[in-house]
């Protein structure tokens, strides 16, 4: 411990050394505080919308009680679908970042409501919002090479290199110490404040575990570069060039090239294209004949084909069945918009194996659920609730029901603990 | 007057070179080098630069190896034993470079404890008094400290280590003369306690001052080599013009 202990005073004398991590872990807690404040203004988004939503259905209800028309009730009435952030959300917040997780649907066509603001999917490691995740994988590696690029060549430039090796028992041993602390320093001023964030928030002792795992395991990396460079006896600067030169190509040339390449070998059709074709399909609808709209939604939804014939008049069932229409006619495009987001993210994923900082993003994006797989199965649970709510309001529709303001008392409520 | 010749043995001869040849690639530096250091005694090995001085020494501490010919410390091959070579070595090197953010006390204790040597406090401070060093610098970090300052420091760490050998590189280049004058003076305290001690050096006079003997390198092997001789020691002003004479023409 004598040893440690004074390694450990060489390096808390050097102001350098001590700023360096003193600012690491200053952008810790920083990106931490700021994950978390985000998480919990999410949380209080959605812990709003009970009561924002009971003050919604209680202005249609109002109108609907009059009209008692379940089809304005399917119409005016939005339904909220929500995808609570995972206790570990702060520390990546990946695609929570730009896809929302708050989502009002109505029981009309669901694609266009989906992907109404879907512009763009980031599915690579790219420079995300200040988070965990960032300070890991893109700032962390700058002072692994700031602490570790002269580990050696310090002691030789110093004029301490021959004196050291000179020492029996100094060799190896010395290095291993030097690096050993160096890395636990670094480890903690990044793991510590982790530790203690997920602690507060909740997170189970396992996926903390994994994460201070996924941490040591990246900075190692890095350290072994460093080593790596250190070995070709250059001098300290040179060093730190090489080692800035690995982290510009590793970290942000590499990875957004990858992301374009990936880009263009799976061409994959913006989600605001599936709307606009579910939105023209719909608007097209007002042109067919209203048997031929019928005709083609029993033919999917026998079980609505014994419902009274179509007046002259307006009928909201009409209205849903070309909604429903419109949808069954950009599936397609919908499950092939799904297989490409899916093929990119299981590239960018095995890119992630020889690429370290897009593995350490994408494992800590899946351990957060703030990932692709996340966003979709949050999309699975919208379209199922979607279908309960049709079915529900069907039922009065294609029966001629009457619809009271109690009725919306029986309509389906979401619940986000249906998880995939 | 010190009789070399009359110490025999591996430890009385710490240091042992034999016919000792060297080069980098194709470039011969130790050319047939035979040199013994006894026990308790100096050794000044002077010589131009590119004469194989350095080279010396980093083969004594096995650094490098010798491509033939034999060497010994403590009876002891350096290249294949480094480590138990290196136990019973000191080596200061030209510039004795410390860690300028560790006081003297702290600097010894953590050379001490590198070498798996480690003493207590009492024992530090009664080296470095016994180095020379003034106690007003004892607990001062070595930021400020001159190069003489900093050689107390290692002589104090190679006073406590007892090793048998030391190994000094060009130790009074750079130190003013009454620096040098103390640092001879302590290198013949550490002489008296029978340790073999083997100087590099360009500085003739100082050599000449405390050495037993001079051995002038050239060419990568021992041209001459002299053993102070009666109460006059060296006929330094007969030394400078054969050291001269050796530098002109390493020099050509």
């Amino acid at each position: 411990m004598g040893l440690f202990r004074y390694e450990l005073r060489l390096l808390l004398r050097q102001r350098l050394t001590v700023g360096a991590l003193a600012l690491l872990a200053l952008l810790t807690v920083a990106a931490l505080a700021m994950g978390m404040a985000e998480v919990a203004r999410q949380r209080a988004a959605i812990a709003a919308i009970p009561a924002a939503q009971a003050e919604d259905i209680g202005a249609v209800a109002h109108y609907v009680d009059h009209t008692r028309d379940a089809g304005s009730a399917a119409y005016y009435s939005f339904h909220p679908t929500w995808d609570a952030p995972a206790p570990l959300a702060f520390a990546a917040l990946g695609m929570r970042d730009v896809s929302p997780y708050i989502l009002r649907v109505r029981a009309l066509g669901l694609e266009a409501q989906i992907y109404d603001g879907d512009t763009f999917n980031p599915e690579l490691a790219l420079p995300g919002r200040f988070d965990f995740a960032f300070v890991l994988v893109f700032l962390a590696p700058l002072f692994v090479i700031a602490l570790f690029h002269d580990l050696r060549s310090a002691e030789r430039e110093a004029g301490r290199q021959r004196m050291l090796d000179a020492l029996p028992n100094g060799g190896r041993a010395l290095w291993r110490r030097r690096t050993l602390l160096r890395f636990l320093l670094t480890w903690s001023a990044i793991g510590i404040p982790f530790g203690i964030a997920a602690a507060f928030a909740g997170v189970a002792v396992a996926p903390i575990l994994i994460v201070l795992a996924l941490v040591a395991a990246y900075l190692l990396f890095w350290i072994a570069l460093a080593a790596l460079v250190g070995r070709l006896r250059w001098s300290s600067v040179a060093n730190a060039a090489a080692l800035a030169a690995a982290w510009l190509v590793l970290v942000l040339i590499v990875p957004t090239l990858c992301n374009v390449a990936i880009n263009a070998a799976i061409p994959v059709n913006q989600g605001a294209e599936i709307a606009m074709a579910q939105r023209e399909a719909v608007n097209g609808a007002w042109d067919v004949p209203r048997e031929a709209t019928m005709r083609r939604f029993y033919a999917t939804h026998p079980e609505w084909a014994d419902s009274a014939p179509l007046g002259p008049e307006f009928h909201y069932k009409w209205y849903l069945a070309f909604h429903e229409n419109g949808d069954e006619s950009v599936a397609p495009a919908v499950r092939a918009y799904r297989q490409g987001l899916e093929a990119r993210d299981a590239a960018a994923r095995a890119l992630g194996w020889v690429l370290p900082s897009v593995g350490v993003q994408a494992l800590l994006t899946r351990i957060a659920r703030t990932d692709l797989t996340a966003q979709l199965a949050y999309q699975d649970r919208i379209r199922a609730f979607h279908h309960r709510l049709r079915t529900f309001y069907y039922g009065y529709l294609f029966r001629d029901r009457p619809f009271g303001k109690t009725d919306f008392d029986r309509a389906p409520r979401f619940d986000d603990r249906d998880r995939g | 007057m010190f009789i070399a010749e009359d110490l025999t043995g591996p430890m009385t001869e710490p240091i042992l070179i034999d016919d000792l040849t060297f080069a980098y690639d194709t470039h011969d530096v130790l050319n047939g080098l035979s040199l013994r250091v006894p026990a308790g005694s100096i050794t000044a090995l002077l010589g131009g630069n590119g004469a194989g001085k350095s080279t010396t020494l980093s083969t004594l501490l096995g650094f490098t190896r010798a491509r033939s010919g034999r060497v010994e410390v403590c009876g002891m091959d350096p290249a294949t034993d480094p480590d138990a070579v290196r136990r019973r070595i000191a080596y200061l090197p030209e510039n004795v470079a410390l860690y300028e953010h560790l006081t003297a006390v702290e600097n010894a204790d953590y050379l001490l404890a590198l070498s798996g040597e480690r003493q207590g406090h009492d024992a530090i401070t009664a080296a470095l008094a016994a180095a020379g060093l003034q106690d007003q610098a004892w607990h001062q970090r070595l930021g400020g400290f001159s190069k003489g300052m900093r050689q107390k420091v290692a002589i104090a760490v190679a006073l406590l280590r007892r090793v048998p050998v030391l190994l000094l590189d060009e130790p009074t280049s750079g130190l003013d003369p009454r620096a040098t004058a103390d640092f001879s003076q302590l290198l013949l305290q550490v002489r008296e306690r029978g340790t073999a001690i083997l100087m590099v050096t360009h500085d003739l006079l100082s050599a000449a001052d405390i050495a037993d003997r001079i051995a002038f390198l050239e060419a990568g092997r021992v041209a001459h080599e002299v053993r102070a001789d009666g109460p006059e020691r060296f006929d330094v002003r007969a030394l400078h013009a054969r050291f001269q004479l050796g530098g002109d023409r390493l020099a050509a």
